[in-house]
């Protein structure tokens, strides 16, 4: 029930924002694609494909996290901190492990949504990916991840700015360095090692692979429901810890 | 029945404590008011009862059962209207009834029929679609005390449930809110309207540096001070003194030289008056 209601409030967040919320999703792909497909791409393989075709999955890999950690973390860290809207849920009897997942879900439809948009955006740039059920659930283990990660930061962050923070030092340096770019093996070792055990990495690379017709990676998909739980599980412990909500 | 046993609360930083070993006793079905001045820890208080704070110290015991975030069977009796306008500011009332509604696991016809009775009630109505930041604050007050009423609590806790509303419809607040009491439901009130407390509350706490000094009922309180009050002005301060009959109020007020108003007593007097005490004697 908590689930279906976290779920039902992010449909309606989406309901009131969804113009402003496609056209935002649509800018920074637009941009790489343009600059980093079109433009420097252009001039460059990074395996045996077109550039284009390495750079689409990392680049919806990249905006599902994006977008499931935002519409988390910016949305409840706002009702936390200024509306107080929080309060409501936190005095209602509504199970918060439950809540929490609700959260994270409706995180993770948000971040699926804007890489729905950047394979469409895509399809004028003449890219050949394969998009496959497979290739949805990862983007959604992805999406609950970060959607779970968004979650821990509007809890632990004791002002807006915070939550931004966060994202500069975490959000941020996945972006870039995930494969999402350029390949995983241009990155020097020990660096690529503590990379490879990112959800991003993990993200990106199946995206791909999948696209590429290669076949998923179980390993990589546990991965990511691994961390899916542990932001989960680490969210409801602070919920319940944190002396000040 | 909610006990409050022995609660300590200090926030990070802070070198004296909120609450500092704080014991009441409210009974089942009472209208019970919490008054003090400005952080003297009432709403630190109200934060408790909901969960959204934890006590350093103590615990909270409602109908024997300890209140904890995660005690969905405690907190399904409860409801809470608070200070700050904590509603979701892109959603319309119906909505935000709704989610409420939701979070109580209110079957979804229920919730619409309750949200139609209470939003009308509140002269909501005819803005039933409009998004919250649209509201105004009346409006929004209203909202949340409908909202808080919306799953029938056992419970009602409200903290400056009238700020903001004009005479007329904080008259109709009070008359909502001695009607649900008359029916069983227990409330809780922080106020800074004094009159509230006073024509509201059964008994009283009176609050102040985070330790309660008195809990009596208004009456006990005022006669505790003298039902009758003189106030003399000698033209530039209001001086009060009280008594506990009217013909020694009208003896002393017999050979006062300068202006005076013989009255009655009022829980305002009582408050200012053991509060002024305390200042002075800091």
């Amino acid at each position: 029930m908590g689930i279906a209601t976290a779920i039902w409030e992010k449909w309606i967040e989406f309901k009131y924002e969804w113009k402003k919320i496609t056209a935002a999703a649509l800018v920074s792909p637009v941009l790489y694609m343009i600059a980093l497909g079109w433009g420097l791409g252009s001039m460059t393989r990074v395996t045996d494909r077109p550039y284009i075709d390495f750079l689409v999955p990392g680049l919806i890999a990249m905006c599902t996290m994006n977008n499931s950690f935002s519409a988390v973390a910016t949305a409840l860290n706002v009702q936390r901190i200024f509306e107080h809207s929080f309060e409501q849920i936190i005095i209602s009897p509504t199970s918060l492990p439950q809540y929490v997942l609700g959260q994270a879900i409706g995180g993770a439809l948000r971040g699926m949504y804007s890489g729905l948009l950047v394979l469409l955006i895509s399809l004028p740039f003449g890219i050949g990916i394969r998009v496959t059920p497979a290739f949805f659930l990862v983007m959604f283990l992805n999406g609950v991840a970060f959607g779970a990660l968004g979650v821990l930061a509007a809890i632990l962050a004791n002002t807006h700015a915070d939550v931004g923070r966060f994202s500069t030092f975490v959000i941020t340096p996945m972006t870039f360095l995930c494969n999402t770019l350029f390949p995983l093996n241009r990155i020097p070792g020990v660096i690529q090692l503590v990379i490879r055990f990112l959800p991003l990495t993990h993200a990106s690379s199946q995206l791909r692979g999948i696209s590429y017709g290669e076949p998923v990676s179980l390993l990589s998909l546990g991965v990511l429901a691994a961390y899916a739980a542990l932001f989960v599980g680490l969210s409801i412990f602070f919920i319940n810890k944190r002396k000040n909500l | 029945m909610i006990e409050i046993k022995n609660i300590t609360k200090k926030y990070p930083g802070q070198k004296t404590p909120a609450l500092s070993g704080v014991n009441l006793k409210i009974e089942s079905g009472e209208f019970f008011g919490l008054l003090g001045p400005n952080g003297a820890g009432k709403t630190t208080m109200i934060k408790l009862l909901a969960t959204l704070l934890i006590p350093n110290e103590g615990e909270i015991i409602v109908d024997g059962e300890r209140l904890a975030r995660s005690n969905s069977n405690i907190k399904r009796k409860l409801s809470m209207v608070t200070q700050e306008y904590s509603l979701r500011s892109n959603m319309t009332p119906e909505q935000i009834m709704e989610l409420h509604g939701r979070l109580y696991q209110i079957p979804k016809n229920v919730i619409r029929e309750r949200s139609a009775e209470l939003l009308d009630f509140c002269g909501l109505g005819e803005h039933r679609t409009k998004i919250c930041r649209q509201l105004s604050g009346g409006m929004k007050r209203k909202l949340m005390l409908s909202r808080g009423l919306l799953t029938a609590p056992e419970i009602l806790i409200l903290d400056e449930p009238t700020v903001g509303l004009d005479p007329f419809a904080r008259r109709q607040m009070w008359d909502l809110l001695k009607q649900l009491n008359d029916k069983g439901m227990t409330i809780l009130l922080t106020t800074h309207y004094i009159d509230e407390a006073q024509y509201l509350c059964r008994r009283i706490a009176l609050i102040d540096k985070g330790k309660t000094d008195r809990v009596a009922s208004p009456r006990e309180l005022i006669d505790e001070l003298g039902a009758t009050a003189v106030d003399e002005f000698d033209g530039s301060h209001t001086k009060s003194s009280f008594f506990a009959a009217r013909e020694e109020a009208l003896h002393f007020a017999g050979e006062l030289e300068n202006e005076f108003v013989i009255r009655s007593t009022t829980l305002e007097d009582v408050f200012v008056t053991l509060i002024g005490r305390k200042l002075e004697g800091k």
